[in-house]
């Protein structure tokens, strides 16, 4: 993906967040020493929470946060709208260092250029459903009329219509993350901040909820940071994964790049039981034509074989290869530039190419 | 039983000497099989000694504690059979001593028997449990080691010959102490035994006596100012102890400010006096049928028809009996004091909910505001601003405001972290935070606590008739005073009427707002 083009809306540069009474002194000492975890744990009884990150987002990208639970996945997000205050590094946003902003400032960037989803739903049980999508906008004193007319449209983006009335309480975990999602999308934010938005939900209804989101997401371009701990949930809504362990991020790319080349074995061993079916394209197992004919086999004649493109994904070339005693043909500019054997398929299936 | 060695062996390993036969109780006890009266013989026969060895310390001390009632019990029937025998010629005082002989005689067995069989009955159970302890932990006591002995043998040298002489001597009087002090500091010669007796086994002796302080006055001075007058006290006036000579300070220092800022008193008694005017105009100064009709209405329209007909129930009590007027009287004070509670209390709780300063300097505060006896409040109210209502609504105050600071705090402090932190997120600002997050969010809490001050104020005011703030309390303490056990009974039935019906239509108010 070319990001050089594109313009950073979210940047992070050297972000170090430690937590404890002497996370002065712990920073200090790991910039000096270069300490590891455990080390601060023991020497300073502090917790690294983040460790020197430095990711950037495109803007309208859907940037992938991963990782375990303890990973600072939570903590990383929550230092972009400032609800955690890094103890090295800046946070830009559309260049701005958000470190720079006093307090009225910040609230007004919060309330104008960010929205938030939580994993937890965290919506006001007094409030009716409407009055919780409205909360961004009231907290910005926004007219009541105005509020409920905007609140309203954006009932119907989530499709909650007839749910305005009532009181979340009365609204299934899907619905309430929905006016999660609704709340965040108000005040018509340029960011999105999802903090594991559909975890907590069961799997048919987070994929549900996942397909409306990119939906969503592709019509109203807005630049999002998913965090999520599951592989499976980022390859599908990311443009870009970035992979963390203890702080760190390990690995950042697109969903193919983190499956065909895991860059340790700890990313590796995560994809290894991941679907590469959607992830890897034609031009990765193919093998040239002379290649293939090498082996002493001619083609057979290109109108009896399957064509495909370089990037069709190997779901596709499943699809062609069923039922086929030929191999799949793979065209560029109407001339075969490889072919895809049966072997090559099922071996790119199980992630070797 | 025919359990492998194998099961045995850290049974074994633990109790040490008898190691077979705790083997065997520890595995009853492990498979409920133990027999529901089994007792341990050694522990029967041996006591706090048995637990000492097997360095039990918990068993050390029930049974060292049932010895020791034992002895106490047996020292005394020595000592009041040798009283009777001293006092042969008085028969009313054989006859007592002799009846109490009897009396710890009896003790001395019951106590004896039962708390023996209770050790031994105890002594394998907890025996069994500190093994489950030695299992975590391996520096927990185990086996049988004669060097424990010791220790029983030193706490029982320590406890046994003083108490035993107490037991059998009898305690001299404080006041004959007292003398026998002056006498000391005159250089007198005492005999030690007096001494001793006065200082070890008669009342705690008082260590700390204090020169008499000197008597202050405030008088006036030839242009009406106050002036402060200081009389050293009499020469040779005997010293005082520590408890009068502070309760003399305490009471030095309410008078200077009674007299030097009385102005500031006298301020606050008339701000509270004219709102209690104010809201006395309403309930006593308006027409009964006006009265009784509005109070029916609030309570149907807050906490439906159920409610509202034993409200109307309990204000025609209140009325035939004759108790309207006071019964109002005593609601304005209620209302005053509680309106008084919520509108200080609600922000020093959210203050107590959010600051972890405010919490460590209002929590004490509050702990000695609820412990102290409601009848101590009464005191410096009187000392500050005399007798009458306005005292008694500010005893009330102070006895009723906890609740509804403690709860109001819980309240903010149950708000869930993830709610304030999207409030956050979306940019609330601290106030927004306050008002449309926390307060909200701790309602059901808040309401409660303005329950509990409704009903602790109906307390609180019925006691402060006793300075004069009359009421229905009032009623009740002129039937006190006359033994005129009826009325006090219908004042009583009023009172409660009142509180239920309070109570039931604030209840059902924090009811329908959730």
């Amino acid at each position: 993906m070319s990001d050089a083009t594109r313009k950073n809306v979210v940047e992070t540069r050297n972000v170090w967040k430690i937590f404890g009474a002497r996370a002065d002194e712990a920073m200090e000492a790991v910039r000096r020493d270069n300490l590891t975890k455990a080390e601060v744990l023991e020497q300073y009884q502090a917790v690294v929470g983040v460790r020197d990150v430095s990711i950037s987002v495109g803007e309208s990208e859907i940037f992938c946060i991963m990782g375990l639970s303890g990973s600072g996945k939570s903590t990383l997000v929550r230092h972009i709208n400032r609800l955690i205050e890094p103890t090295g590094g800046e946070i830009l946003i559309n260049g701005v260092n958000v470190g720079d902003l006093d307090a009225e400032e910040l609230r007004v960037m919060r309330a104008d250029k960010i929205g938030m989803v939580f994993q937890n739903m965290a919506l006001l049980p007094h409030r009716t459903v409407r009055d919780n999508i409205a909360f961004a906008l009231e907290l910005r004193n926004v007219d009541a009329f105005t509020r409920a007319q905007v609140a309203d449209r954006t009932i119907e983006l989530v499709d909650l219509q007839g749910y305005g009335d009532r009181y979340p309480s009365e609204l299934s975990g899907g619905m309430q993350q929905r006016v999660g999602l609704a709340r965040a999308m108000a005040a018509d934010p340029d960011i999105l901040l999802m903090d594991e938005p559909f975890s907590a939900l069961d799997p048919l209804i987070r994929r549900g909820l996942q397909d409306e989101f990119l939906e969503l997401s592709k019509s109203m371009k807005k630049t999002t940071l998913f965090i999520t701990h599951d592989l499976d949930e980022a390859i599908r809504m990311g443009s870009r994964i970035a992979i963390m362990k203890d702080g760190e991020i390990v690995q950042t790319g697109t969903p193919e790049e983190i499956v065909t080349k895991p860059a340790d074995d700890y990313v590796a061993d995560f994809v290894a039981g991941i679907s590469k079916l959607k992830l890897i394209f034609a031009h990765t197992v193919m093998q040239p034509v002379e290649k293939y004919e090498s082996g002493g086999v001619m083609l057979p004649s290109l109108q009896d074989c399957p064509q495909a493109d370089p990037e069709d994904d190997l779901d596709t070339l499943v699809g062609l290869a069923v039922n086929q005693d030929n191999p799949v043909v793979i065209m560029s500019d109407n001339k075969p530039v490889g072919v895809v054997t049966k072997d090559a398929l099922l071996r790119g299936i199980q992630g070797e190419t | 039983m025919n359990d492998t060695p194998d099961i045995r062996k850290p049974f074994i390993d633990f109790a040490g000497a008898n190691g077979a036969y705790y083997a065997d109780v520890f595995l009853q006890i492990q498979k409920a099989t133990l027999g529901r009266f089994h007792l341990n013989k050694a522990a029967l026969l041996g006591g706090f000694v048995w637990a000492a060895l097997r360095g039990n310390w918990k068993l050390f001390i029930i049974g060292f504690v049932v010895d020791l009632i034992t002895l106490v019990n047996c020292a005394l029937v020595h000592k009041y059979s040798n009283a009777a025998i001293e006092n042969a010629g008085k028969a009313y005082l054989v006859e007592r001593y002799e009846g109490w002989t009897q009396t710890h005689l009896v003790s001395a067995i019951v106590v004896f028997v039962i708390g023996r069989l209770l050790f031994a009955w105890l002594a394998d159970r907890f025996y069994s449990a500190q093994y489950e302890k030695w299992r975590i932990d391996r520096r927990v006591n185990s086996g049988l080691v004669a060097s424990r002995l010791l220790i029983a043998l030193l706490i029982s040298l320590l406890i046994l010959p003083l108490l035993l002489y107490r037991t059998t001597q009898f305690a001299p009087e404080e006041r004959s102490c007292i003398r026998q002090d002056r006498a000391i500091a005159k250089g007198e010669h005492v005999e030690f035994k007096k001494r001793f007796d006065c200082f070890i086994i008669g009342e705690f002796p008082t260590f700390i006596w204090i020169d008499r302080p000197d008597q202050i006055s405030f008088p006036r001075d030839d242009d009406g100012n106050r002036t402060i007058k200081r009389t050293p006290p009499s020469e040779g006036a005997p010293p005082v102890n520590l408890n009068t000579y502070t309760s003399q300070a305490i009471d030095d220092g309410i008078s200077y400010l009674t007299v030097f800022y009385g102005f500031l008193f006298d301020g606050i008694t008339h701000v509270l006096r004219g709102m209690l005017s104010a809201i006395t105009s309403v309930f006593v100064g308006t027409p009964w049928p006006i009265t009784m009709s509005v109070l029916l209405f609030i309570a149907y329209q807050v906490a439906g028809s159920r409610t509202a007909i034993f409200v109307g129930a309990s204000l025609i009590y209140l009325a035939v009996f004759g108790f309207w007027q006071t019964a109002m009287d005593t609601m304005s004070l209620v209302v005053a004091s509680s309106l008084i509670c919520v509108v200080a209390g609600l922000p020093l709780g959210v203050w107590v909910g959010k600051s972890r300063r405010g919490q460590a300097v209002v929590t004490p505060i509050l702990d000695v505001m609820q412990t102290i006896p409601s009848f101590v409040y009464l005191l410096p109210a009187i000392a500050f601003f005399s007798i009458g209502k306005p005292p008694g609504i500010l005893a009330t105050v102070i006895f009723a405001m906890p609740p509804m600071v403690r709860l109001t705090a819980l309240g903010i402090r149950h708000v869930p972290d993830n709610t304030k932190e999207a409030a956050l997120a979306f940019g609330a600002n601290p106030r927004q935070l306050l008002t449309k997050v926390e307060l909200p969010l701790a309602l059901p809490s808040i309401m409660a606590g303005i329950n509990q001050v409704v009903m602790m104020s109906l307390s609180m005011v019925v006691i402060a008739a006793l300075i004069g703030a009359g009421g229905m309390g009032y009623v009740v303490t002129e039937a006190l005073e006359n033994t005129e056990t009826g009325r006090g009974v219908l004042a009583g039935i009023g009172i409660a009427l009142l509180a239920m019906m309070i109570d039931r239509v604030v209840q059902k108010a924090k009811v329908t707002r959730q």
